[in-house]
């Protein structure tokens, strides 16, 4: 360049050109700068203060009950939800009180279990004829040898009791007892174990996790038995505490990699983590990548495996979504089909995947290029076609491509919000209508309906649907550099990608890993599937500390 | 340097997009793609005459009239699909002037589109005009325009181009049939190779003597019909080879990939053979300084067609009979090329000059230059061996 600019400097042309290179470069470091400290900012410790400042108010119950009743019942009993319930313990002659959340609690195994037995039967249960007068001893008669509860735990201290209180304990306070008893009778109400929605299989398990943590935690257990399987519990979410599970295979994970998941989960700091979405985006490595960084999924099965290459899931209580990280290129692109069906069919499926992914991102960029800048190009049989065929469309191949992809993307997207009857019929019968009349009205050219239509179906054959918006992004992208500069700008586009995804990080493990860095044994599961038998190694690319499958 | 490697690297990038001068897009509907290019002599059409009794005219000698193929016409009543009228596909546009290019320019005060080379298929030069002017002057243009592919094909025509670019088919694209037309060369020996841009640079640099397929043309119909000849030395058409002189032609050089031999037989009655295979191999000979040639041609193939009801064509007598007959047939072919080529025209078309070059460069580099000369005197002998394998399905 500088070259040029030394031979021509008389040619204004070019010394502009020079110049806004230039100012077009500061402005993109600047922006990119900009952008970095943000992250930065972001990242910044700012979250241990907040942590520190809640001392919380160590306060013990005390030996009182009226006492304790009353400072529970400041704290919690403005919500209309929470219930008292008063009675007598038939044995000691002593007040009883029960507080639970009203819709949390299996209410018949309240009546049952504890009140039933408190008010009629332990005279009776007590089966070595001792009399007990003493609430302390009665209390832990009770808890031991009477009460048919798995969860029971004894709480002294207010606040924690107030919070088990709200997350669905019920709490038994007995008159001249200092602590209080806590019984697990959580019997809330969860929807059935259906077939994940948004990956859907032909062959494989038809079970996909619920939005109850234990169940999908349970879930991941069924899958087999073993003693490797390890799940660490966590706390997210500032102001609203939700749980959050790390599941990892203990003799296989990379304990560098388990590390750094734990510590990115512990900077999650927000007041109240809604999804995994959300996990998703506090820990991935580059928020200004469009390719997802952590790859979420309904399914346990896929989950399983994951965890066997080395991988790690992610799983939140209140959505059926598991992370699995780190993630790579190639498991976009890959369905737990690919292993079910044999070796051939699921090798054949796999490489059309990758064809349809490119034709995804590429096919309206080419058209674009093809048709406005290199008409040379097409074969000229089908050039004479397209000629006929644009006879008359008054946009530009841009404006063109653009009316009909922003049409389909609006169907599409108005496809999943419509009510479930009618969604995909309208999204299909929508997308003809759409397509037939712009050709008749000559809006757009036929060859330009069928570039867009092939383009959409090859965009639903991609097996993650978040994979799918991040090539309807970049489809957009590629579509401007194709009109712009043509072939030129549409190289230099699929360039970019390449290079953008080859620094990419997730997790310390390079985004398209066996391709670059090259590891020649794990291409064996990147466009072929090779069958089974052959696939005695973990991916080199975990680094597990067992490198192999048995 | 290190804390400005973003820096530079978005420099570089921006230059990318500014440097680099394809900015200026054209939509493909509004090019005209032409798919052929017909040279005559020049001759002003009527309408041109009218044009530029109107003062549509420019300085320029009326040399060479060029008639451009554009593809497709409008079709914009697609709507109306109804009326059934035959729409042609093509339009073929004339212009009269003296340089190619002016005249291809020219081509944009008469349409409203520019026209584009990319997808040109064939060129066809009258032989009128190819013997009034160089073929180097007049392939210029189309050896050195960027837009025109090197597989462009070139062809003659024995009467006016503009004609071959005629059909009585108004859905097909003449341009197209004529590109397509030398796909039957497997059936056919009478169809030579084809000849491209690239060949015929090649050809026309070296000062070779070559042929290009001739093409004659009635009322809309065309025919592919013997070759012309274009001299090296003066890079003129000198004359013309019949389709038979073509048929020995690729039987000399062994390049045919099918076609056939029709005798009659000692009865005079038709008979016919079907090549199956066919190969030849040329060898030169320097005793002294005197050069020959020795031309050996194996062929394999069937009887295809017998009018003997006589004989029985699943004897072995009668088929050797009949192979001794078709390699006389054979014989006579060649000899009226060779005589053709060397005594009337005196060029070398079959390409033994390249052989003589391969074997014996020293000499090749002495004579080259006025090899046509040389070859006319040069004996040629042949040695042919046809070999029937097989008679077909019917037998007595």
């Amino acid at each position: 360049m500088w070259s040029i600019i030394i031979t021509h400097l008389p040619n204004w042309k070019v010394c502009v050109q020079a110049v806004l290179s230039l100012v077009i470069a500061l402005v993109l470091y600047y922006v990119n700068k900009y952008f970095r400290s943000l992250v930065e900012k972001k990242n910044a410790p700012a979250q241990k203060a907040r942590r520190g400042e809640r001392p919380a108010e160590q306060a013990h119950l005390s030996d009182e009950y009226e006492e304790n009743l009353h400072a529970i019942k400041q704290a919690i009993s403005s919500n209309s939800d929470v219930h008292f319930r008063e009675f007598q313990v038939a044995e000691l002659q002593a007040r009883a009180m029960l507080i639970y959340v009203d819709g949390m609690q299996d209410e018949e195994m309240i009546s049952k279990y504890v009140m039933k037995i408190l008010m009629e039967d332990v005279k009776q249960d007590m089966t070595d004829g001792s009399v007990l007068f003493n609430p302390l001893e009665f209390s832990a008669y009770f808890q031991n040898k009477v009460l048919p509860v798995c969860e029971t735990y004894e709480a002294k201290e207010l606040h924690g009791l107030n919070q088990s209180i709200l997350i669905g304990f019920t709490a038994l306070l007995i008159e001249g007892v200092p602590h209080a008893l806590l019984i697990g009778t959580s019997g809330m109400k969860t929807r059935a174990i259906s077939e994940p929605s948004s990956e859907a299989l032909l062959r494989g398990p038809r079970i996909g996790f619920t939005e109850v943590l234990s169940e999908n935690t349970s879930m991941l257990r069924r899958q087999g038995y073993s003693e490797d399987l390890e799940i660490n519990m966590y706390e997210v979410g500032a102001r609203i505490k939700r749980k959050l599970v790390i599941a990892y295979m203990k003799e296989i994970v990379n304990p560098d990699l388990l590390q750094e998941v734990r510590d990115r989960v512990g900077k999650i700091n927000m007041d109240f983590i809604a999804e995994s979405g959300y996990v998703e985006q506090f820990i991935e490595d580059d928020y200004l990548s469009p390719f997802q960084q952590a790859q979420n999924t309904e399914r346990p099965d896929r989950v399983i495996s994951g965890l066997l290459e080395g991988r790690i899931a992610i799983l939140l209580d209140g959505t059926p979504f598991a992370l699995i990280v780190p993630t790579t290129f190639s498991m976009l692109l890959q369905s737990p089909e690919d292993y079910y069906d044999r070796w051939l069919p699921g090798t054949l499926l796999r490489m059309l995947r990758f064809f349809a992914a490119f034709l995804a991102l590429m096919s309206p960029a080419l058209y674009i290029s093809f048709i406005s800048f290199h008409p040379g190009l097409i074969p000229t049989e089908l050039a004479v076609t397209i000629i006929e065929t644009r006879q008359g469309v008054p946009f530009p191949s841009l404006i063109e491509v653009m009316i009909l992809e922003i049409s389909i993307e609006i169907l599409r997207e108005a496809g999943i919000r419509l009510p479930k009857p009618i969604g995909p019929a309208m999204g299909i019968v929508g997308g003809l209508i759409i397509g037939e009349a712009a050709v008749q009205a000559g809006i757009v050219s036929p060859f330009l309906v069928i570039v867009v239509a092939v383009t959409a179906i090859s965009s639903f054959s991609i097996p993650v649907y978040s994979a799918g918006i991040t090539l309807r992004i970049l489809r957009f992208v590629g579509m401007l550099c194709a009109a712009v500069l043509g072939m030129f700008g549409t190289i230099l586009f699929i360039l970019f990608i390449c290079g953008h995804i080859s620094k990419l990080k997730s997790f310390g493990v390079p985004y398209v890993t066996p391709i670059s860095p090259f590891r020649f044994n794990d291409w064996k599961d990147l466009f072929l599937r090779t069958p089974l038998p052959f696939m005695t190694k973990r991916p080199d690319m975990m680094k597990t500390q067992d490198k192999k499958r048995r | 340097m290190y804390r400005f490697k973003n820096l530079l690297v978005f420099l570089l990038l921006s230059s990318l997009f500014l440097t680099q001068g394809c900015w200026s897009s054209k939509e493909i509907e509004d090019l005209s793609v032409y798919a052929g290019l017909a040279l005559d002599v020049g001759e002003r059409p009527d309408i041109e005459r009218d044009l530029e009794g109107q003062g549509a005219n420019y300085f320029k000698r009326d040399l060479i009239t060029a008639t451009i193929q554009i593809i497709p016409i409008k079709s914009f009543e697609r709507q109306e699909k109804s009326k059934a009228k035959q729409v042609v596909k093509y339009s073929n546009l004339r212009l009269t002037g003296d340089s190619v290019f002016e005249i291809m320019r020219q081509y944009s005060t008469r349409r409203e589109r520019p026209v584009i080379g990319h997808h040109l298929k064939v060129i066809v030069v009258s032989t009128k005009l190819a013997k009034q002017h160089q073929m180097d002057q007049l392939m210029d243009f189309a050896l050195r325009d960027n837009d025109i592919r090197p597989s462009c094909r070139v062809f003659f025509s024995e009467g006016r181009a503009f004609d071959t670019f005629l059909s009585d088919q108004p859905e097909e694209v003449p341009a197209f049939r004529l590109n397509a037309m030398l796909n039957n060369s497997f059936r056919s020996n009478k169809i030579m190779k084809e000849v491209n841009l690239t060949r015929i640079d090649g050809l026309l640099r070296s000062k070779q003597s070559f042929l290009l397929q001739n093409i004659v043309s009635s009322k809309g119909e065309i025919q592919f019909s013997g070759a012309g000849i274009i001299k090296g030395a003066t890079s003129k058409w000198i004359g013309n080879l019949n389709q038979e002189n073509v048929e020995s032609l690729s039987w000399i050089q062994g390049t045919g990939q099918g076609g056939l031999i029709k005798s009659y037989d000692w009865r005079n009655k038709i008979i016919t053979y079907e090549i199956k295979s066919m190969h030849s191999k040329t060898t030169a000979k320097l005793q002294g300084d005197a050069i020959s040639f020795h031309v050996a041609i194996e062929s394999t193939g069937r009887l295809i067609e017998n009018w003997d009801t006589k004989e029985n064509p699943s004897k072995l007598e009668y088929l050797e009979g009949a192979e001794k007959v078709f390699e006389k047939r054979l014989t006579t072919m060649i000899n009226h090329v060779m005589q053709k080529t060397q005594s009337k025209y005196k060029v070398d078309v079959a390409g033994f000059g390249k052989v003589l070059a391969i074997k014996y460069p020293k000499k090749w580099k002495e004579i080259k230059d006025n090899w046509d000369e040389v070859f006319s005197r040069v004996p040629v002998t042949f040695e042919i061996k046809l070999k029937i394998t097989d008679f077909g399905s019917s037998t007595e």
